[in-house]
């Protein structure tokens, strides 16, 4: 299997987050190995990915959420044949749903990602690990109930 | 070349915070793979470990400061043959002199913690990635004298 290549990485961390934004549940679910862990960004603990993907889908993947994001440069450091890290910075603009229905629109100016990508073996690139942060405080407001989502 | 263990990783981790708090006279630059990109605290952007690791040295507490970490539990994926993925949290009180001479007290109460430790040819293992956040903001005070 040939090694892998830092286009192929960035190829992949362009997917993770157009998946995200067009909101489509089953491919975004994909990108992640069943036993992947995360730190997100709000998150006190580190969390299952499965665990994580169900509050994503709930909040951020329903008609009334919104999902942008602007990526900075991508580092990737390459680990042997199966495996590579991705980082890079990020901002983030969200409308997420909570389970009480209110609605919250928060930016993320200065977002940070790491995510540790490993072959799987069928050859497909997916997150082991991903720890998401910001340098900043994230502002959020609730939004009111008409408000429609906000696109940037 | 030796498989890379969990009680390995976890041995490097302490080791790692015991030197940040100044309680073994390792340096801290030896810990880091030489190509190591580092996410720390508040910073926007990935940067060299090295330069990170000099910067961190000159701040490590001197006599007299007091600096403690608490490390929770370290979760270790095994990923290959030489390389392991630690997660964890982390508390971390600190003192910070600031450049008019007084002192700080820091203390970062919710840390998280992903390093990715890869063995090298001498058997050592060094991180070669690390991302340090925290889920709230550190609460500063001064400190006494």
């Amino acid at each position: 299997m040939s090694n892998i290549s830092s286009d192929d990485v960035r190829a992949e961390v362009k997917k993770f987050w157009d998946f995200l934004s067009r909101k489509l549940k089953s491919q975004f679910a994909e990108m992640y190995i069943s036993s992947a862990s995360v730190f997100a960004a709000d998150a006190r603990r580190m969390e299952p990915a499965r665990l994580m993907l169900v509050r994503r889908e709930r909040e951020l993947l329903g008609p009334a959420s919104f999902v942008a994001a602007n990526l900075g440069s991508i580092d990737v450091q390459p680990l042997g044949a199966d495996l590579a890290i991705a980082s890079y910075p990020f901002h983030l603009s969200i409308t997420r749903t909570r389970a009480s229905g209110k609605r919250y629109q928060s930016e993320v100016p200065r977002g940070r990602a790491t995510q540790v990508f490993q072959r799987d073996e069928k050859g497909v690139l997916r997150i082991i690990h991903e720890h998401m942060s910001s340098a900043e405080p994230v502002s959020t407001k609730e939004l009111p109930p008409t408000d429609p989502p906000k696109r940037v | 070349m030796k498989k890379i263990s969990s009680e390995d990783v976890c041995k490097e981790v302490h080791r790692f915070w015991a030197i940040l708090s100044g309680n073994v006279a390792d340096r801290l630059e030896e810990m880091y793979s030489p190509t190591a990109i580092v996410f720390t605290g508040k910073a926007k952007r990935s940067e060299s470990a090295k330069l990170m690791a000099v910067r961190r040295s000159r701040q490590l507490p001197g006599p007299g400061h007091f600096s403690r970490a608490e490390v929770g539990s370290i979760d270790v994926q095994i990923v290959g043959q030489d390389v392991a993925i630690a997660a964890y949290t982390y508390s971390f009180n600190t003192q910070k002199i600031l450049a008019n001479g007084s002192k700080m007290q820091i203390n970062t109460s919710f840390g998280r913690a992903t390093q990715i430790f890869q063995r090298g040819e001498d058997g050592a293992l060094r991180i070669v990635h690390e991302h340090l956040s925290a889920a709230a903001p550190p609460a500063m005070e001064k400190a006494g004298e």
